[in-house]
C-alpha cells in the first residue's frame, strides 16, 4: 500500500460510514449471515417460522433467535429483499469494481494458486469464519456494526467490543504468525 | 428506493473496504501483528472523521435521529468479542471484509470464510435460547448506552451531546495521524 494516500483512503471510508447512517442506517453486516443461514434453515424446515398477524413484524418462530425482538429476524428471513440484506449482497459488487479498476496500475497480481493440500488451507479459514460469526452474533455486531458504526456514534458497546477483540486478536495473530512463518500456514 | 440505496451504499462500502486494503487478509494480519499499522491509521481516522460529520449533522439538525443504531452493552459483547477475536486473529478477516474479498482475487479463501460464517451464525441461532436462559445477556447489562446524549431513546454517560462526539472524533483523527506507519519489524 502506498503510504502517502492513507488519508484519502480513510476519507473515503469515513464518508461512506457517515452517508450510510445519514441516508438509511449505520453500516452493519453480521446480522445478514443469520438471515441467510435462516433462509436455508426455513427452506429445509418450513414450519420453523409462521405468520402471526398480531405482531408488528407479522411473523413468529419456534427458534428463540429468529423470534427475538418481536420476530424481526423471522421477518427478514421471510422477506429478504430488504435494505440490510441487499446492502451486504452489494458489497462484493463494489469491491470487484475496485479490484478491476485499480488492477491495471499495479504489476500483475499473482493468481491465487490452488494449494497442494486444499483441506489444510481452507479448513482453518472455515473454522475462523465460524468463530467470527458465532462471536459476532453473540455480541450482536461485528467489526462493522460494533467497532466502526458503534464507536462513530459513541456507543459504549462498540468500545467494549473493540477492546476485547483486539486484546485477543493481536496475540492470536502473532502466535499464528510465529507458528506458520515460512510455509504460508494460515495466510 | 431503499433497495436502490442498499445497492449503492453496499457497493460503496465494498469499494471503500477494498480501496483501504481491508479486504486483504495479509494486510489485516500484518496490522494485528503490529508490523504494518497503515490500516490501523486508516480505520481510526475513518471512524473519527465519520464521528465529526455525524456530530455536525446532528448539531445543525439535518440528521434523522431515528437512524441511530446503538447496540446493548452486556456480557454477551465481551464473550462474543473473545470468540470473535480468535477468528479475527487467526484468519485476518471479519464478516464485512470476507464478503468484500469475494469480489477480489482472494475469492477462494473468502468463500471458505463466508461458508464458515454461515455455519457459525446458524450454530448461534440454534444455541441462542440456551445462552439466554443461563442469563448471558442479563449479566453486566447496561442497555443501549452511549457516551454522549444524542437522543432521548438512549441513556448516556455524559449529559452533553453532539459536541462530545465532535471532540471524540477530533481526538480519533489526531491519534490516527500519530500512529506510525510501520510497527515492529
Amino acid at each position: 500500500m502506498k503510504s502517502r494516500n492513507w488519508m484519502l483512503k480513510a476519507f473515503v471510508l469515513g464518508v461512506v460510514f457517515f452517508i450510510a447512517a445519514l441516508l438509511v442506517k449505520p453500516v452493519g453486516v453480521s446480522t445478514q449471515f443469520s438471515v441467510l443461514s435462516g433462509i436455508i434453515h426455513s427452506t429445509v424446515r418450513p414450519n420453523i417460522i409462521t405468520e402471526d398477524p398480531s405482531r408488528e413484524t407479522g411473523y413468529k418462530s419456534t427458534n428463540a433467535y429468529y423470534d427475538r425482538n418481536d420476530g424481526k429476524i423471522a421477518e427478514d428471513i421471510k422477506n429478504p429483499l430488504n435494505y440490510g440484506f441487499v446492502f451486504v449482497l452489494a458489497i462484493p459488487l463494489g469491491s470487484y469494481i475496485g479490484y478491476v479498476t485499480t488492477r491495471k496500475n499495479k504489476t500483475k497480481r499473482k493468481r491465487e494458486k490452488l494449494p497442494r493440500k486444499p483441506l489444510k488451507y481452507y479448513v482453518p479459514t472455515f473454522i475462523s469464519g465460524f468463530l467470527l460469526l458465532y462471536g459476532a452474533r453473540m455480541a450482536d455486531g461485528c467489526t462493522s456494526g460494533h467497532m466502526m458504526s458503534g464507536i462513530m456514534q459513541g456507543s459504549i458497546s462498540g468500545y467494549l467490543f473493540a477492546g476485547v477483540v483486539f486484546a485477543v486478536a493481536i496475540p492470536t495473530a502473532m502466535y499464528v504468525g510465529m507458528k506458520y512463518k515460512g510455509n504460508g500456514g494460515n495466510e | 428506493m431503499e433497495i436502490i440505496l442498499a445497492v449503492i451504499l453496499g457497493g460503496l462500502f465494498g469499494y471503500a473496504l477494498y480501496f483501504a486494503g481491508a479486504s486483504n487478509p495479509r494486510q489485516l494480519l500484518s496490522m494485528l501483528r503490529l508490523e504494518d499499522l497503515s490500516l490501523m491509521k486508516i480505520i481510526v481516522f475513518a471512524i473519527g472523521f465519520a464521528s465529526i460529520l455525524l456530530s455536525i449533522s446532528i448539531g445543525i439538525g439535518i440528521f434523522d435521529l431515528s437512524h441511530l443504531s446503538i447496540k446493548a452493552t452486556n456480557l454477551g459483547v465481551i464473550i462474543g468479542g473473545l470468540i470473535f477475536g480468535l477468528g479475527f486473529g487467526s484468519a485476518g478477516t471479519c464478516p464485512g471484509t470476507c464478503v468484500a474479498a469475494t469480489g477480489t482475487d482472494g475469492i477462494k479463501k473468502a468463500i471458505a470464510a463466508v461458508l464458515g460464517g454461515l455455519t457459525g451464525a446458524f450454530a448461534f441461532s440454534m444455541t441462542y435460547g440456551w445462552w439466554k436462559n443461563i442469563g448471558l445477556f442479563d449479566q453486566m447489562n447496561f442497555g443501549k448506552i452511549t457516551l454522549f446524549h444524542l437522543s432521548d431513546k438512549f441513556p448516556s454517560v455524559f449529559q452533553f451531546g453532539a459536541i462530545g462526539l465532535f471532540i471524540t472524533g477530533v481526538i480519533f483523527v489526531v491519534i490516527a495521524c500519530m500512529i506510525p506507519m510501520r510497527g515492529r519489524q
